[in-house]
């Protein structure tokens, strides 16, 4: 290889370290309790469904940790990147196409 | 070594394997080919995702009733108790990268403990569930006979009734272990508080009366759902301490060295995976409805 680095051979794996991973062992646990206690206020004042608009912001938050810190996505290359988040726009395609169809056929047609 | 002889040597890392350049691109191909293979995880826990979305936005009221009957205090503890398996698992990677095999033996024994206390918790709920019959398949309940002697009351309306399905509790009679749920409340008070979705309004009522069948039935779907989706996931799990079992050896033997921990690395990633999925499944099922409960 032209570019070829000995230096650079191995994939970076000193970003982090045992005081980092119980940082984000800490933010998880954190989430966790979050969700519990969030669930059980009524918060459908504000509008119906904002107790699982926000569990599902928390969802979001705890996932991000995982994936970012514990798979060491944050310093992964590109095409780890790419994989990550398109997994999550094919996983938008297939949910937005299912509830146009539903939300737009008209209820009850074919409820028992 | 003759100067010549020595322009041909190539240096070979003890890891690498031959139809790679070097390590790094070594390293990269199978992270990749790992992603590939999370990705079409994710498209498999989607579609019974896609199901949930469908369902639940169809019978809201139904999806909390049956998601208020599920225990969120183990639910919580497996979310708990899955958090810290990925703890120790990010740490067995870590001491891979440093080369400790002792401390990476450590961290899969831990590892595998706690997956094998959330399979644990997850066959108390399960037990819970049969007992109480509240498994969507007529049959796979608990049998509980008619008491010859037992005096019948009269039947309450759905909405009068307390305490969901639990017919643990109250020795509801269930000769053919069929599902069971006999608490319409919540549908009730969405009717009262005029919040019913169309579908709803069609779904639970009889002749313009609520029909404690219809919401049964609609219950049911949530616990297929439900069983489907934790079955699933739990299935994943036994997979994962397979795994685990394989790299204990593994690592055991001190295969996995700061040159070479590929194998840690990936198993890590499918771990994570698994525990992303409870973390979803977690506040979705278990505590969708739990605001309606005061």
């Amino acid at each position: 290889m032209a570019e070829y680095h000995p230096e650079h051979e191995h994939m970076e794996h000193d970003h982090m370290n045992i005081p980092k991973y119980l940082l984000i062992f800490g933010i998880l646990v954190v989430g966790t309790m979050l969700t519990y206690f969030a669930a059980t206020v009524d918060l459908d004042f504000i509008f119906p469904g904002a107790n699982t608009l926000l569990a599902l912001l928390i969802a979001f938050t705890k996932m991000a940790c995982v994936m970012l810190f514990f798979m060491h996505v944050y310093w992964s290359p590109k095409l780890i990147w790419l994989s990550a988040i398109a997994s999550f726009f094919w996983l938008a395609i297939m949910f937005a196409y299912t509830m146009q169809d539903y939300f737009t056929r008209g209820y009850g047609v074919f409820t028992g | 070594m003759s100067a010549h002889a020595s322009d041909k040597f190539v240096y070979h890392e003890p890891g690498l394997q031959h139809q790679f350049d070097d390590m790094k691109q070594q390293e990269e191909s199978v992270s990749i080919g790992m992603w590939m293979f999370l990705v079409q995880e994710i498209m498999f826990f989607g579609g019974l995702f896609t199901a949930y979305l469908v369902f639940r936005s169809r019978y809201p009221m139904a999806f909390a009733a049956g998601s208020n009957h599920l225990n969120a205090f183990w639910g919580g503890l497996n979310t708990l108790v899955l958090i810290v398996s990925s703890l120790t698992m990010a740490l067995t990677v870590y001491y891979a990268q440093k080369s400790n095999r002792t401390m990476q033996v450590v961290m899969i024994v831990l590892t595998m403990i706690f997956g094998a206390t959330f399979l644990g918790v997850k066959a108390i709920e399960y037990s819970d569930k049969y007992n109480d019959g509240l498994v969507p398949v007529t049959g796979l309940n608990k049998v509980v006979k008619e008491d010859p002697g037992a005096h019948h009351e009269a039947p309450k309306p759905c909405w009068e009734v307390e305490h969901g399905a639990a017919a643990a509790e109250h020795h509801v009679v269930n000769p053919r272990g069929e599902f069971l749920w006999t608490d319409c409340s919540l549908a009730k008070l969405a009717e009262k508080e005029n919040f019913l979705t169309p579908t709803e309004r069609i779904g639970y009522y009889s002749n313009g009366e609520l029909d404690g069948n219809k919401f049964r039935d609609k219950v049911r779907i949530f616990y297929f759902i439900y069983f489907v989706m934790t079955g699933l996931h739990a299935l994943h799990m036994i997979v994962g301490l397979g795994l685990m079992a394989w790299l204990l050896w593994t690592a055991y033997k001190g295969n996995y060295t700061a040159e070479y921990y590929m194998p840690v690395e990936m198993s890590g990633l499918y771990w994570h995976f698994v525990d992303i999925v409870w973390i979803f499944l977690f506040p979705l099922l278990y505590l969708l409805g739990r605001h309606f409960m005061h």
